[in-house]
Order: structure tokens, then C-alpha cells, then sequence
């Protein structure tokens, strides 16, 4: 766990990183693009609006996959005591917000010509925005945690975040056990099925990639900027201290 | 036996998510009455709603069952649920995704004779999406199936 | 009703975002790994 602990250590790793993920990031996301919206057939019910679809899911995927990034980092701060997991939590967290909250308007965008409304309470779509709100918090929290400064670091930020997601699986399977007006899944990773018919399914396999790698990018590159500036303050500390 | 503080320190979490998930759990099996979105004809017909409650009900639109009523503005049709069916008339315009034989959520309320009022109608489709020209096969497929 | 315009819509909302943030986020590395480097070359 700790082999990544040390700054140097992981920048030696995070630079060649950040462009690995950032240039096919953008090529795949391209591709998936210009796949859903000029070679895929439209739908057969829902004509064109379905072409949502293919940035609808991924936004969805990486506001889930972000607040699993952030009670990752919490259980190996609490546990581990993880140097970097306050730093990863703190890069994560406003990126995971983002993308909740694109979730949710991509959705609403795209609930009104097939649904025929913007919003409505279902247990989907509700789940979703306790997400968002949920991100909100943890920022908050976190950086009323910093500002207080040293002792605990983050602590409270980590509990947070590991007790946040519980709302994960209740998102997932709020179309399972209550009756709701979003659509069941349609991919079953576990068993390995889709009710996307191939003609349509590959350009989303573009996008949630391409979106992943973009999304693994911007947070490599909140961290090396956060390291930085650290870097930055205790150097300008340690000239002030030698210099008076 | 003494534990190093780093495992006991994952013991404690371990703990404290196990029970954090069996309250989410306990929390969730209370609402789960409430959480949701509307109720199906099979409830209504097993008398759930009261005659003027509202409610919203969700269900498949029945396949030849929409007509356009006398006054000209109303159309009436049947929901469903594979098992039992209500009659729903609505005054008003009708999404563009509203099929027969696809799902429809409406709002509004039970009237006295039994026959649901919508104030609005929404579309609800369901998780397959697949090319027009593979509609009719898909659909020709499940029919034979059955 | 034209669906296209809700497309776009959706698209842009979503591209453009994630556009923006990509650029802040470079352009915010770039300057502060420069400044912590000016700074410990001194």
C-alpha cells in the first residue's frame, strides 16, 4: 500500500500518466462521438433523443465511480493512514460532483421528449440527487477540515464518504426494487448481457472508455497541481525560517 | 491476543460498515411501500386506492385498446400489468412516445366507477434500444415465443 | 417534436464541461509545478 506513499514515488508514476490517459481519452471519446451521432441508427421508439444515451450512461457511471474513489481513499486513510488518500479525495471530489450533475440535467434533457417531463421523483432519479448533494457535503466538510489544519486530517471527510456510499447500491438498484419511471439496466455486466443491440451498443463502449481515461486525467492532474502547491509552501516556509 | 493498530483499526471500520448497511437496509425495507413512483392496476384492483385519492398508476398500454371519445379532446384506454387491467381516460395531449402495447405512467385519480381520471400522461419506455428495421422481427420473435 | 435539439443540447452541456475542466486543470498544473520548480531551483 505504502509503495506509493512517498510524493516522488508516485509523480515518477503520475506524469507519464497523466498524458497516457488524457491523449486516448480524447481519441476514444471522439470516436464514440461522432459514432453515436452520425453512424448508429436512430432508436426504433425513441428516434434520435436515444443518441443521449451514449454520454447520459458514462456521466452516471463516473459520478458513481467518483464517490467510489473517495470511500476507497477514505478506508485506506483511516486504516492505512495513507499519505495520499486526503490528496486523491480532495482531487476527486469536485470532478465527481460535476459529473452527478450532468448526469442529472443529460437526463432531464433527455426525459422530456421521450418521457414528456423534466424531473420527477423516482426512486432513480432521487438516489441521483442525494449523489450530487452528498459531493456537495464532502467538500464542504473537507475543506472546513483543511482550513482548520493539522489533526485528524481529513478524518472526518473519510467517515463521510465511506457512510456516503451506501447511496451507491441504492442508486443501482432503485430501478429493481421499486417500480420508477427510469428504465431498468440495460447492461448486465455480471452476466454479460445487453438489451442494447450491437448495432447501437458500440459507440457507448467508446464514451464510458473515453470518459473514464478524461476522468482518470483531470483527478492525475489535481493531484500533481495540490502536490505542487504543497511543495511550494513548505519551500517558501523553510527560505522565511532561514532567512530571519 | 493483541491486535497492531492498523488491524484494529480495520477491524473497527469493517464493523462499522457491516452495521451501517444493515440500518441502510432496515431504513429501505420501511420505504419501500412509499418509495414508489406509482401503483399497478393489480393494486387497484385489489382496492389500494380509495375512490378520489390520487395516485399515479403505471402499467403497459394495452394493444387496441385506445379511443378517441364523443367529446373530441378525451381518449380513453386500458392499462395493464399482465394480470389485471383499469381503464384510464385522459383530456389532453398525449406524449409522443405513448404506444399501445408500451408503458405509460398517468397521474390523476380513481374515479367513483372505477375508471382512472389523468390530469397528465407520461411515457415509459423500457431498457432495449435497437434499430427501426429490427423492430418488427423482435417483435414477430417474442409473439412466436409465446 | 425535434429530438435533435435536445441531442445537442446534451452534448455540448456535457463536451464543453468536460472541455473547460480539462483545460483549468492543465493550465493549473502546468503554473504551479512551475512556480514549486522556480522556486526550489533558487
Amino acid at each position: 500500500m505504502h509503495r506509493f506513499a512517498n510524493p516522488a514515488r508516485f509523480l515518477k508514476l503520475a506524469r507519464p500518466l497523466t498524458g497516457w490517459t488524457l491523449w486516448p481519452g480524447l481519441l476514444l471519446l471522439g470516436a464514440g462521438v461522432i459514432g453515436g451521432l452520425f453512424v448508429t441508427p436512430p432508436d426504433y421508439l425513441q428516434g434520435d433523443s436515444a443518441r443521449i444515451l451514449y454520454i447520459h450512461v458514462p456521466t452516471a457511471w463516473l459520478g458513481m465511480a467518483g464517490w467510489s474513489g473517495l470511500a476507497i481513499a477514505g478506508i485506506s486513510q483511516l486504516v492505512w493512514r495513507h499519505p495520499l488518500a486526503t490528496l486523491a479525495g480532495r482531487a476527486i471530489a469536485p470532478v465527481g460532483a460535476l459529473y452527478t450533475a450532468l448526469c442529472l440535467a443529460t437526463g432531464s434533457i433527455w426525459g422530456r421528449p421521450t418521457w414528456g417531463t423534466w424531473w420527477e421523483w423516482d426512486g432513480r432519479l432521487t438516489s441521483m440527487l442525494i449523489l450530487f448533494f452528498l459531493y456537495l457535503a464532502y467538500v464542504a466538510l473537507a475543506s472546513a477540515e483543511r482550513e482548520r489544519g493539522a489533526g485528524g486530517e481529513g478524518k472526518m471527510a473519510a467517515i463521510f464518504a465511506i457512510a456516503g456510499a451506501i447511496n451507491l447500491p441504492i442508486i443501482h438498484y432503485s430501478v429493481v426494487w421499486w417500480n420508477t419511471l427510469h428504465q431498468g439496466q440495460s447492461i448486465d455486466l455480471v452476466r454479460g448481457e445487453s438489451t442494447i443491440d450491437p448495432a447501437l451498443l458500440w459507440p457507448l463502449l467508446l464514451t464510458v472508455l473515453g470518459f473514464t481515461l478524461l476522468f482518470c486525467a483531470i483527478v492525475l492532474m489535481r493531484m500533481r497541481a495540490d502536490l505542487a502547491r504543497t511543495r511550494l509552501e513548505m519551500r517558501l516556509k523553510r527560505q522565511a525560517t532561514e532567512a530571519a | 491476543m493483541m491486535m497492531r493498530p492498523k488491524n484494529q483499526r480495520l477491524v473497527l471500520v469493517s464493523a462499522a460498515l457491516v452495521a451501517l448497511g444493515l440500518a441502510a437496509l432496515l431504513a429501505l425495507w420501511g420505504l419501500q411501500d412509499r418509495a414508489a413512483y406509482f401503483v399497478t392496476p393489480s393494486e387497484i384492483v385489489a382496492g389500494k386506492l380509495e375512490p378520489g385519492q390520487s395516485a399515479r398508476l403505471g402499467g403497459m398500454v394495452e394493444e387496441g385498446s385506445l379511443q378517441q371519445l364523443d367529446d373530441g379532446v378525451s381518449v380513453r384506454f386500458s392499462v395493464h400489468d399482465g394480470d389485471k387491467a383499469v381503464a384510464v381516460t385522459h383530456a389532453g395531449i398525449l406524449p409522443d412516445l405513448f404506444r399501445e402495447g408500451s408503458g405509460v405512467v398517468a397521474e390523476g385519480r380513481l374515479g367513483p366507477d372505477g375508471v382512472f381520471i389523468a390530469d397528465r400522461i407520461l411515457a415509459k419506455h423500457d431498457e432495449r434500444y435497437m434499430p427501426p428495421e429490427l423492430d418488427h422481427l423482435e417483435t414477430a420473435a417474442e409473439t412466436v415465443e409465446r | 417534436m425535434n429530438h435533435w435539439a435536445f441531442v445537442i443540447a446534451a452534448y455540448g452541456l456535457t463536451l464543453g464541461a468536460t472541455a473547460l475542466l480539462l483545460g483549468l486543470s492543465a493550465v493549473a498544473m502546468r503554473r504551479a509545478e512551475a512556480d514549486a520548480e522556480a522556486v526550489t531551483r533558487r
